[in-house]
């Protein structure tokens, strides 16, 4: 089934075209990967399509309902991890996640299983007590990405989830990711081309508001003559148009 | 219908925890105006009427709320900052229930912050002691609304740096032009209009009016009441539209 259909999704701030009528589908269960340089419109995309931001042009379905006309009902069917750390500073870990699951109408039943479930996945319950703002950033991430999780959306979106953490936060997060392949649609922003290679199950590629490249790592490596994501990513770039 | 009240109720109780987990916020709500209370009331109020109790309580009640401006601002600023507002407009909640969540919040600290000035007061000149502190508790709360709504106001259009700034206005506007630190008699007829227009005169009057009863219901009551509910209204409905466009991300 198709979690995620864009239609001409198109985004413009007065004279810039940050999305430029962007089409493409994820299925559901995909963990899929929008690659790009800065500029090149990957947040304005999940911002569009996390309800955060209107589009000005276009629509796109999420599990069917309008981006333009359902956003209300979208809400209850997704979650976000935006780039930068989004916890509630002065409370704990626990109190954080009894906060947002409560916020989103769960049971005290309910709660009590995913704060169980998330101290699990993400190793938080030795910090459970813990103020949020006295934690690493690595450890905020967690936090912020298992916030995200604790409504068990059916579509995550994760805003480059791994910017500035060090490498072995980095990749603790990767296993954190992986484990929750399959289980839900994931649709991943990142910087950090390994990270894409590592995770991904298909890889968009952005420049400038546009989609120049959507396919498996597969498509990517044949199109590009190249055998890396990062390399493939460059030659795709610099290189033109290249649709899969 | 329930569940956006419960959904407030939940906002209620994070908001009220970091407020009250920061020890800035309640030196600057509670114990510096406590403190300039007992010093104010313990050095001046035998050389001049405006000092004694009857007149200072209120006005302090009134100097405090002017400090809710600054936290509720700096809350809301330091959210955005965070992107914690963002997360939290992926949710279900609805603008108008951040903004009951930020208010429910701040009313407890407002109504504390009224029965202990009012307290403390009462025990350093017991002769103010009467059913009128009843009534200066209650209209505290109405006015609390008007610094409340600027404060929210504040959070959504200003960043953090800024909130300070912005907050300064209301605190020193409070200060200057509601007539407690000094009298109003003698002032240029300019400062004096601006008194009468503005909330912050009017606000701490009807606190002062309610706890020491009125002459003139009209006068003394209802005047300043409209006034204040004037302000109220348009900085909550500008809160309102800020917070929600900044909601949309425009």
């Amino acid at each position: 089934m198709t979690a995620i259909e864009l239609n001409n999704l198109r985004k413009e701030y007065k004279d810039v075209v940050a999305v430029n009528d962007l089409s493409f589908t994820v299925e559901e269960g995909e963990l899929f990967s929008l690659l790009g340089v800065n500029g090149a419109g990957k947040t304005t995309t999940i911002k569009m399509l996390s309800t955060l931001i209107s589009p000005t042009g276009g629509d796109a379905t999420i599990l069917g309902k309008s981006l333009r006309n359902e956003a209300q009902e979208i809400k209850g069917l997704i979650d976000v991890s935006t780039q930068e750390t989004a916890v509630a500073r002065k409370l704990t870990v626990e109190e954080n996640i009894e906060f947002y699951a409560a916020l989103n109408g769960l049971s005290d039943e309910e709660i009590r299983e995913r704060k169980a479930e998330a101290y699990r996945v993400f190793g938080l319950d030795t910090v459970a007590k813990k103020q949020a703002s006295k934690l690493s950033g690595g450890w905020q991430r967690k936090l912020s990405i298992a916030l995200a999780l604790v409504c068990r959306p059916r579509i995550l979106f994760l805003d480059e989830p791994t910017l500035g953490l060090d490498v072995l936060a980095r990749r603790e997060l990767w296993r954190a990711i992986t484990s929750l392949k399959g289980k839900m649609t994931i649709i991943l922003t990142t910087h950090y081309m390994e990270e894409a290679e590592a995770l991904s199950d298909r890889i968009g590629i952005m420049d400038r508001g546009r989609l120049l490249f959507v396919g498996t790592k597969e498509e990517l490596y044949a199109r590009s003559g190249k055998t890396n994501v990062e390399d493939a990513f460059v030659e795709i770039v610099m290189g033109g148009d290249v649709h899969a | 219908m329930r569940d956006s009240i419960r959904r407030i109720s939940v906002l209620t109780r994070r908001n009220l925890k970091e407020i009250l987990r920061d020890p800035l916020s309640l030196i600057f709500t509670i114990a510096l105006p406590l403190f300039l209370e007992i010093l104010f009331y313990l050095i001046f109020h035998k050389m001049t009427a405006q000092f004694e109790m009857r007149y200072l309580a209120p006005g302090i009640v009134g100097f405090a709320q002017a400090f809710l401006t600054l936290f509720a601002g700096l809350l809301i600023s330091q959210d955005r900052n965070t992107a914690f507002l963002t997360r939290l407009y992926v949710s279900r909640a609805r603008s108008h229930e951040f903004i009951f969540g930020y208010v429910a919040a701040l009313l407890p600290i407002a109504f504390t912050q009224s029965i202990l000035f009012f307290l403390v007061g009462g025990i350093l000149e017991p002769q103010i002691i009467s059913v009128g502190m009843i009534w200066g508790v209650l209209i505290s709360l109405v006015t609390s609304l008007f610094y409340i709504g600027a404060g929210i106001l504040v959070g959504s259009l200003a960043n953090e740096k800024a909130v300070g700034g912005l907050s300064s206005i209301v605190i020193s506007g409070q200060s200057i032009l509601s007539g407690m630190w000094f009298p109003a008699d003698g002032l240029g007829k300019g400062i004096l209009i601006a008194m009468k227009t503005l909330p912050f005169k009017n606000a701490t009057l009807l606190v002062q009016n309610c706890f020491l009863g009125v002459e003139s219901a009209t006068v003394d009551f209802l005047f300043p009441l409209l006034i204040l509910l004037g302000y109220t209204v348009g900085v909550t409905v500008w809160a309102i539209l800020a917070f929600r466009k900044k909601m949309k991300g425009e």
